[in-house]
């Protein structure tokens, strides 16, 4: 698989880990083509409630969470993932088709570190992803090197 | 079949009058509350307390003449039904009442009970119409909004898709492109794209009617806002072999303006103005100052296409307008952007307009108001015609733990500015506007007009406040100073205007070498991380 530009400025942070969440099977597959390419482990869920199963047994170091989904919706989740301690910690990117205006600063409020209307800028949301991993790690958080 | 209205407010200065129609009135319906006051002061307090059935209004009031009268009952009763009891006939004065939304104009010489009672009935009634007209309107719009919204969410999910996919395949991610594969991938990706802006405008377009767009106005350089724009475009007008250049007066003074809708609006017009320039032509943005309206930036966007016909151009900013001699091939979008342009322009409290001759060239003009500190100044500093004793200006610096996303980051502030208006005592401080910077931290002043003691009591509430702000994780310090702004002594002779002139001067003189020296500083600091 190719590597794609940008990737060598951090190479530690590669072989981090990231759970994606949406109800899209195209799309949740899309992204992890994406992100593997760009040397990142992932695991997807497809709904509220094995997004935060999953969370619990894999502890991925980021999360990239769409607000629509069925069994609990996104601010759910993000409700649920700030109450524990355990998973309070990890980033997430909230990747949705939904609106900015009514949603953006929702979001952020529930917890969320980064806002994205789809379809978003690939190499914008990469870069998200790099400085939340940066950003994260250096609150505390050991990632996989 | 329906009620005759029972809480009749009257008012009215002439005793005589006043029987008068009080006596038409009994004389038509029995069981009426009427209410007569002599003057619109009283009348206002009236509405205020207890808000009647209908008003029956005299003009010529010891406190209020004429069309001040109707206007000032209008404004404190908008759902009341008003109507006008005149001693004279006047034919403008009265259509200008019924625009205005008074229900009837009635000559008290010609007042049966007869016609009086009818008159009111009729303007309640009216009323009602009129209000539930309004609501469905409203209603309609909400419903619209909602559809809107839910479609655009439907239609982004397979956008999304196509361009994930199509830049999986054009990035190589999924085995290697042919030269020409690639080329048809980025047509793909161009469409996407097109089709993502027309969703994004037709949101915006339906924000607009129902009052829902939204600014955030800054304190802001044109000049770079317009280089950043005009690079946007180069690529495309370089394509078409346009001419595109960018002319700025010196001393372009800053502007109070939401930078990512401005850009909105320049890329809007030189888009425009390229697509309708023929090749070799030209387009010319300029920036100037007009002696006359010194509190405005002019901006003007001239092109040397085929211009506007005269029949059209009342219309360009008109929702779903198309210019219908437009069949060069191009892909005219939804005829939305310089309907979204002129709300945006309007919101800011500017205008925009466009003049054209057929076959030569169209020029668009829109002003922004100029940013003034001592305008915002005097509403806090001065009390009672007099420059309050101490002026102390505080400073509040954020900065990001890790290199900060663009529009997180933004997030971040706007929260941050929000946090500050709530610590600040209101009339007393004021949280001055960002100023574009391009640095990657914020700072944040605040002008206080209180003493050394209040100003830290408010300094420990912001820095407690910002910690409190669990979601702001990607803050990395947080850092607040105060100062004292110096009043001169000299400054008891001049006049309170030219005093807040001049501590607005100070201020600005503090904040610009604030902002130098951060500069320099940040510098270094990136020097220092780097080795």
């Amino acid at each position: 698989m190719q590597t794609e530009k940008g990737k060598n400025d951090t190479p530690n942070f590669s072989r981090a880990k990231i759970l994606i969440v949406d109800d899209d099977p195209e799309l949740r597959m899309a992204l992890k083509l994406r992100l593997r390419a760009n040397h990142y482990e992932t695991v997807s869920a497809g709904d509220g409630y094995s997004a935060i199963a999953l969370a619990q047994k894999e502890r991925p170091n980021l999360i990239i969470l769409d607000l629509g989904l069925p069994a609990g919706n996104g601010f759910n989740v993000l409700k649920r993932l700030q109450e524990s301690d355990a998973l309070s910690h990890i980033p997430v990117i909230v990747l949705t088709a939904r609106d900015p205006q009514s949603n953006e600063l929702r979001s952020l409020d529930s917890g969320a570190t980064a806002f994205f209307q789809k379809p978003a800028d690939n190499n914008e949301l990469l870069q998200v992803i790099r400085a939340s991993l940066r950003s994260a790690s250096a609150w505390g958080t050991t990632l996989p090197c | 079949m329906h009620d005759f209205p029972k809480q009749v407010l009257l008012i009215e200065d002439n005793p005589g009058d006043a029987d008068l129609i009080r006596l038409r009135l009994i004389e038509s319906r029995t069981q009426l509350d009427i209410n007569c006051v002599n003057r619109l002061s009283e009348g206002l307090a009236s509405i205020e307390s207890m808000p009647p059935s209908v008003v029956l209004l005299d003009l010529n009031l010891p406190d209020s003449q004429g069309s001040e009268t109707f206007r000032k009952v209008l404004e404190k009763a908008p759902g009341v039904p008003v109507v006008i009891l005149s001693g004279k006939e006047d034919e403008a004065l009265a259509m200008k009442a019924i625009h205005q939304g008074v229900q009837d104009y009635l000559i008290k010489a010609d007042l049966t009970s007869r016609t009086l009672e009818r008159s009111l009935r009729y303007a309640v009634e009216r009323q009602a119409v009129l209000r539930s007209l309004e609501m469905s309107r409203k209603q309609q719009l909400e419903f619209k909004d909602q559809f809107l919204s839910h479609v655009s969410h439907e239609l982004r999910t397979p956008l999304t898709c196509i361009h994930q996919y199509a830049s999986l395949l054009f990035d190589g991610l999924s085995g290697p492109v042919s030269p020409e594969q690639r080329d048809h991938l980025q047509t793909i990706l161009k469409s996407v794209n097109q089709l993502h802006a027309m969703i994004r405008d037709l949101l915006e377009a339906t924000r607009a009617e129902s009052g829902k767009l939204r600014i955030e106005p800054r304190c802001l350089a044109l000049v770079e806002l317009a280089s950043q724009a005009v690079a946007m475009i180069r690529p495309m007008a370089i394509k078409k072999r346009i001419n595109l250049q960018l002319e700025a007066e010196s001393h372009i003074p800053l502007v109070y303006a939401d930078p990512d809708r401005v850009l909105e609006v320049f890329i809007n017009l030189l888009d425009n103005a390229v697509k309708f320039t023929p090749p070799e032509g030209s387009v010319t943005i300029k920036l100037s100052q007009q002696k006359t309206d010194p509190e405005f930036t002019y901006v003007t966007v001239t092109d040397t296409g085929r211009g506007v016909s005269p029949e059209a151009l009342p219309l360009i900013f008109e929702r779903l307008y198309q210019d219908p001699d437009s069949v060069d091939g191009n892909r005219s979008g939804l005829g939305l952007g310089l309907y979204i342009a002129r709300e945006l322009i309007n919101l800011h409290g500017g205008r925009i307009w466009v003049a054209s001759q057929p076959g030569h060239a169209t020029t668009f003009t829109f002003n922004l108001p100029v940013y003034s500190l001592s305008k915002l100044l005097s509403a806090v500093i001065v009390h009672q015609q007099r420059l309050r004793e101490s002026i102390v200006l505080v400073r509040v610096d954020l900065k990001p733990l890790a290199s900060p996303v663009r529009g997180n980051w933004k997030e971040v502030c706007h929260e941050c500015l929000n946090l500050l208006r709530r610590c600040v005592y209101v009339d007393k401080d004021l949280v001055l506007p960002a100023i574009a910077t391009n640095g990657p931290e914020d700072t944040f002043y605040i002008v206080a007009s209180t003493d050394m003691e209040r100003v830290n009591i408010m300094i420990t509430r912001i820095l407690e406040q910002l910690r409190v702000l669990t979601h702001l994780k990607s803050i990395g310090t947080v850092r607040a100073m105060a100062r004292q702004v110096s009043l001169s002594s000299e400054m008891q002779d001049v006049s309170v205007e030219q005093q807040v002139e001049r501590v607005a001067e100070n201020i600005t003189e503090m904040v610009l070498t604030d902002l130098r020296t951060m500069n320099g500083f940040n510098k270094k600091e990136t020097n220092a991380n780097a080795n």
